[in-house]
């Protein structure tokens, strides 16, 4: 529901799949046949020659030494701050209002209902039932558009859709309260406490 | 005690709101809605790609490091960038077989495991329900939990006697029958399958049972 870029993410973990693959392959290959060693040798020793060519063609005017790796030094940190940012994105998307709109009456200014609100209003509805082990709404920014997640834990043996359809009934009092149908999504999962704790009995 | 009374008073409102909900549109038709539920259902590879990002940043640092200290044409700390190609030129000498294949195929099962992350399509084990107003998603433990008890209170065995697996199509009732009394697989096959209908799980995943051919003593 969050903003992770999904389709970066597969690209990415590909590229770099792909690479090792076929890394792994040729180490393997290197070791277990020797015509592979030969070619090998002729084709990564073409390219090391002319890499050293190339180091020797970009020494410094007055003393010694190629700039070129400063240059590597460069892309190497280029690398580096693009992964950073690339974690960075990941689970992105959180927002603290669930909605925000200009108030059309005579006082300017602009209304803002934090995420908050329908957090504690839900969690307050569902506190006591005992057949819940947890509680959380959280609300995200899809699209520029609010929407909020609810996730509930049952305890063991709780009918899905019986709970789903109260939890939907309590959204949509929170609509009439909020004056606004933000998108919800429900999601029924379990977890340690759902899953360690004890089990319904009687529903 | 006082837990299981009220439980109990509570008891009739589920199977009202049940029915509500059947007649209820899937999702609640937006297409942002379809996206979320889409998004939901599907790993988002956060993990791996954390992971992903790491082992290149650990990889590219070290490289950084050696090539500055080559760069400002100080003693390497482990390697010089230079000395580290010619040895990856002259490869197949200079380091035993074995290990060179060994470490080998541990980088292709690494790049195996990064590259299936990346094409295998990522399902997680959820189910859609219906709902009219919200897009809701369970995880399929919740559901074999509920069909768990409902096979139980239908065969009238105890807890540890029924294990339910949920599979995208698939669900499996596995039951222990206590040993001496006569277990009706139909009835329980059918109790399950109510349930599972009255839940209406999409993709609808088919049921099965299998009735162990030994039972439990003294359940």
């Amino acid at each position: 529901m969050n903003n992770t870029p999904r389709v970066l993410n597969r690209i990415l973990i590909g590229i770099l799949g792909i690479k090792l693959l076929a890394i792994g392959v040729l180490l393997m290959l290197l070791a277990s046949v020797p015509a592979v060693g030969v070619w090998w040798h002729e084709w990564a020793g073409g390219v090391l020659k002319y890499w050293l060519d190339l180091f020797e063609r970009t020494q410094f005017p007055r003393h010694q030494g190629s700039w070129l790796w400063f240059a590597i030094c460069g892309g190497l940190v280029l690398v580096l701050a693009l992964m950073v940012a690339w974690v960075a994105q990941q689970g992105k998307g959180r927002t603290s209002l669930i909605a925000a709109e200009e108030d059309p009456g005579g006082v300017p200014g602009n209304v803002g209902i934090s995420g908050g609100v329908a957090e504690q209003a839900l969690r307050a509805a569902l506190a006591d039932r005992p057949d819940l082990a947890g509680v959380t709404v959280a609300a995200y920014e899809i699209r520029g558009e609010p929407a909020l997640k609810i996730r509930v834990e049952p305890r063991q043996g709780v009918a899905p859709h019986a709970l789903a359809a109260e939890v939907s009934a309590l959204v949509e009092a929170l609509d009439a309260v909020i004056g606004k149908r933000t998108p919800v999504l429900i999601h029924i999962g379990s977890g340690t406490r759902s899953r360690f704790g004890r089990a319904e009995r009687v529903r | 005690m006082s837990q299981d009374t009220r439980d109990a008073t509570v008891g009739s409102g589920p199977n009202d709101a049940g029915a509500v909900t059947e007649s209820g549109m899937p999702g609640s038709g937006a297409a942002g809605m379809a996206r979320i539920l889409k998004r939901e259902t599907h790993s988002s590879r956060a993990v791996v790609s954390v992971m992903a990002a790491a082992l290149v940043i650990v990889v590219c640092g070290y490289a950084l490091l050696e090539t500055a200290v080559r760069a400002f044409g100080q003693p390497p700390w482990l390697i010089d960038p230079q000395t580290a190609a010619e040895r990856a030129v002259a490869l197949p000498a200079g380091i035993p077989p074995l290990l060179l294949g060994v470490s080998g195929a541990v980088v292709a099962m690494a790049g195996l495991f990064f590259f299936l992350n990346a094409v295998l399509p990522g399902r997680r084990a959820r189910h859609l329900l219906a709902d009219r107003r919200a897009g809701v998603v369970v995880d399929d433990e919740v559901i074999a939990a509920a069909l768990a008890r409902r096979a139980r209170l239908a065969a009238n065995v105890t807890q540890g006697q029924v294990m339910v697996i949920v599979s995208r199509n698939r669900v499996e009732v596995n039951v222990r029958p206590t040993s001496g009394v006569p277990l009706r697989p139909d009835a329980v096959l059918e109790a399950v399958r109510r349930e599972l209908q009255d839940m209406g799980p999409s993709p609808t995943p088919e049921v099965r049972i299998h009735v162990a051919t030994s039972g439990v003593v003294g359940a």
